[in-house]
């Protein structure tokens, strides 16, 4: 032993197992920042690669200057900030707790001479300590898993990922990575260390923690039983403690929330549309004067999956009576079932539209919708041959460029009922899906088959399909991640707090509190955590939430309504429950598993 | 001359009508070299005093002077420096680190003033403690005694002018107590260092060379009990 803080490697050795989560903690930071910005390198050394390809000579500093490479790093930044953020107050938390449970030994640190600063050095440098593993781990896990989301983007994803780096090594990822991980330390300690040398030294001699405070609790209440009375005080009488284990908590549902902000984004960035077609087949003129039969044709080719048609009238002039008459000139476009069923299937019907009613033969008609349109479900629309009623709202105009209606009423019937309304039987567009296997062949085939009478547009490089997929798997895995941290971290908060009062639970058996009694104490403590957590998570998730769905889809998708995410809000909700019943199931087992005069005795 | 002199120490825990007057206007001086005894019922004050003369705590009112050294006007990062080299504890329960061996438990308080131990005279210490052919051992591979005797040389070793023990032989049987007690004075002879311990044992006390009786926040002297 050379100097005092030689004791931190020894110390370390004997704390192996409680220290484990806190050590998984800054992996998962390292790990998080090393992948991100590892794959914002590779994506814009891929960006940067294509422009020089283009255009010739190109710079990182150029790529900075683009809009997508600003993007690309603005994420991965964001993303540093939160994980940092994240990665603190776990770490902290842990930190916090595992001083509280020293307070005797630091106070006998200070005793035999140990001075503020000393203590302080020592704290910081025992959380340093554990870097020492954790971030080369992290680096290695991040690396590796950039190495295999890459691969999947060039061997899985479309088209615009053929180009994505292989195997390479990422040097912002792997400083920035080593930068978090020992930032994060280094600020979750800080509290800690201060909290360490305050101990005064007289707590050695006294043995008397110095911040146990008299909580003012009744021990006798109408409606709870002293276990629970007992537990909820725990809780709340450590304010500092409620507060990190609080702020973890709800900083996992924060995140929770608003990366599933992103998973909308994406949607509406790269909409999926189960009627999205491989071919389209128009007509010169936008009139509907694709033969009818042609669609019969085409549907008993070997390599169509489905062929379904659109006609289209435009500006038929109509009077709308609902609260109020009034004229307007509506587009009527006619869907096959097929058409409505994707309809239905894409999540563009509004809530409470029975769409059973459109099929067929009837007087029915879905209308296009914007926030500002005055139309209704209900209203009833006059034009010359007939009279149509508006059964059901889409949630947007699919027809517009920018999914507003602009005060434009398109109605979307059956085919039988435009035919029957306007007696047209000829197309204006006819699409194809082809089947997986379709050869260009199979292609050329049908193109023989429209001829040259009408356009012919292969849309099948267009998929956008890969790319999304690509983008979705990245997410959730993040949400994934978010989700198993906020687990390990709930159970390792929960335990470390019951580790704690282990002596204090071993004098409360002492005196007759039996097994589930001590359960209830436990289980009502983390009732408190997960209850505060949950709060404080939906109070400044939510809103958060909002506004990331504000910037980044309603600022750019007009008809984008943002919803409360009660999904993802019980999803959560049930992590954390979950979370803290597996805690205080594992915590209370492991206190069973000592005597009494065991943990009473342990120095 | 004295090392250590109290003037007026009162210590008054709580405000109000709960507050409890730990220490009541305590006076006293002590020699350099003398081993003195500090007898009285629990909850009397004996702790309270001895914390407040090892700067653990701090008096409500009144002062300590240590080799002449007013302890309460340094400032808390002196004071800290101050209490390592010249103060050495010894508690009850031993506080030893349980990480550490015998040797490293000793030669701590040293590496906290970044120091290196003198081999010498922790040759002599393990030698004088009979603790030679436990230095590998941790502490919770050694007897009460044996751990006692190490937290006695992580006391002696800074050579402090001053060592306060808080019962030191509350936890051990009747020949550790001796061995214990035999210990403490021949370091108080043969390094002329003042010892101030706390005792319930009347026995002890009377080999003590001087007894300081503690009732009710009040400290009588009871005289040299030897010359």
């Amino acid at each position: 032993m050379r100097s005092y803080l030689s004791l931190i490697p020894i110390s370390d050795r004997k704390h192996k197992h409680s220290n484990i989560m806190t050590k998984l903690c800054i992996m998962f930071s390292v790990f998080m920042v090393t992948a991100v910005f590892s794959m914002a390198e590779m994506g814009a050394r891929m960006e940067l690669d294509r422009l020089a390809e283009k255009h010739g000579g190109f710079t990182i500093q150029y790529l900075l200057g683009t809009e997508m490479g600003q993007s690309f790093f603005l994420t991965a930044a964001i993303l540093f900030i939160l994980i940092l953020v994240s990665g603190v107050l776990m770490i902290s938390s842990n930190l916090h707790s595992s001083v509280s449970q020293r307070t005797k030994f630091f106070g006998m640190m200070r005793c035999i001479g140990m001075s503020k600063k000393q203590t302080i050095r020592y704290v910081r440098l025992e959380a340093l300590n554990w870097c020492r593993t954790s971030v080369p781990i992290g680096i290695m896990l991040g690396v590796l898993a950039a190495w295999v989301l890459c691969l999947l983007l060039r061997f899985f994803a479309g088209e615009e990922f053929i180009n994505i780096p292989l195997f390479k090594i990422s040097l912002i990822g792997i400083l920035s990575g080593a930068v978090m991980g020992i930032l994060t330390v280094l600020i979750a300690a800080s509290a800690p260390a201060k909290q360490a040398a305050k101990v005064p030294p007289v707590v050695a001699s006294s043995g008397n923690a110095g911040n146990i405070q008299l909580v003012n609790h009744r021990l006798y209440n109408r409606f709870l039983k002293i276990p629970a009375i007992l537990g909820i005080s725990h809780a709340v009488s450590a304010k500092k403690n409620l507060f990190l284990i609080t702020s973890s908590f709800a900083l996992s549902i924060i995140l929770f929330l608003n990366f599933s902000v992103l998973v909308d984004f994406v949607g509406y960035l790269m909409p999926q549309s189960a009627s999205a077609s491989d071919i389209d087949i128009y007509s010169t003129d936008s009139s509907n004067s694709i033969d009818y039969n042609l669609l019969q044709k085409i549907s008993g080719m070997e390599c169509v999956e489905h062929v379904y048609g659109r006609r289209v009238v435009f500006d038929i002039p109509a009077e709308i009576s609902g609260e109020s008459k009034y004229n307007a000139n509506v587009d009527i476009i006619s869907f096959d079932n097929y058409d409505l069923k994707c309809l239905q299937k894409d999540g563009m019907l509004q809530k409470g539209t029975d769409i059973s009613k459109i099929y067929e033969n009837t007087d029915c008609a879905l209308a296009t919708w914007d926030n500002s349109c005055n139309w209704k479900t209900g209203d009833i629309i006059k034009i010359k041959n007939g009279k149509l009623s508006i059964e059901g709202l889409l949630n947007r105009d699919p027809f517009s460029e920018n999914g507003l209606a602009n005060g434009k009423l398109t109605l979307i019937t059956s085919d039988e009922t435009f035919q029957k309304l306007t007696g047209i039987s000829d197309y204006s567009l006819i699409m194809i899906q082809t089947k997986k296997n379709a050869t260009e062949k199979n292609i050329e085939e049908i193109k023989q088959a429209v001829g040259g009478e009408y356009i012919f547009k292969d849309k099948r490089d267009q998929s956008t399909l890969g790319t999304y997929i690509a983008f979705l798997f990245c997410i959730y895995c993040f949400l994934g991640m978010v989700a198993l941290v906020s687990v390990f971290h709930i159970i390792n908060s929960i335990s470390m707090s019951v580790t704690a009062r282990k002596k204090q639970y071993g004098f409360m058996r002492a005196v007759g509190m039996d097994e589930s009694q001590i359960t209830k104490m436990i289980a009502s403590e983390a009732f408190i955590y997960a209850l505060t957590g949950c709060i404080v998570g939906c109070v400044i998730g939510l809103p958060l939430s909002r506004i990331l769905y504000e910037i980044l889809i309603s600022n750019h998708f007009k008809y984008a309504i943002w919803n409360i995410p009660i999904t993802q809000i019980s999803i959560i909700i049930l992590f954390v429950i979950l979370s803290a019943a597996i805690a205080v199931y594992s915590a209370a087992k492991k206190l069973k598993k000592y005597s009494i005069t065991d943990i009473i005795n342990e120095v | 001359m004295n090392l250590l002199e109290v003037k007026h120490i009162s210590k008054i825990y709580g405000k109000g009508e709960a507050s409890v007057h730990a220490l009541k206007d305590v006076s006293f001086s002590v020699l350099k070299g003398e081993f003195v005894a500090i007898v009285g019922e629990s909850g009397s004050g004996k702790s309270t005093l001895l914390n407040i003369i090892g700067a653990l705590d701090n008096p409500t009112a009144g002062k300590v002077f240590i080799d002449e050294k007013d302890i309460f006007s340094m400032k808390e990062k002196k004071l800290t420096v101050f209490r390592r080299r010249n103060i050495g504890f010894i508690f009850q329960s031993f506080n030893l680190i349980p990480e550490l061996t015998v040797e490293e438990n000793i030669i701590f308080p040293v590496l906290l003033d970044y120091q290196k131990p003198d081999k010498k005279y922790l040759e002599e210490l393990l030698t004088v403690l009979h603790l030679k052919d436990r230095r590998n051992h941790l502490p919770s591979q050694l007897s009460g005694g044996q751990q006692q005797r190490t937290a006695i040389g992580r006391a002696l070793i800074t050579r402090p002018s001053l060592i306060l023990a808080d019962e030191p032989t509350g936890n051990l049987d009747s020949q550790n107590t001796s061995e214990v007690i035999a210990l403490l004075k021949e370091a108080s002879r043969r390094y002329e260092q003042t010892i101030l311990m706390i005792t319930h044992s009347q026995t002890i006390a009377q080999t003590a060379d001087r007894i300081l009786n503690v009732s009710d926040g009040i400290v009588t002297d009871f005289g040299r009990c030897r010359q």
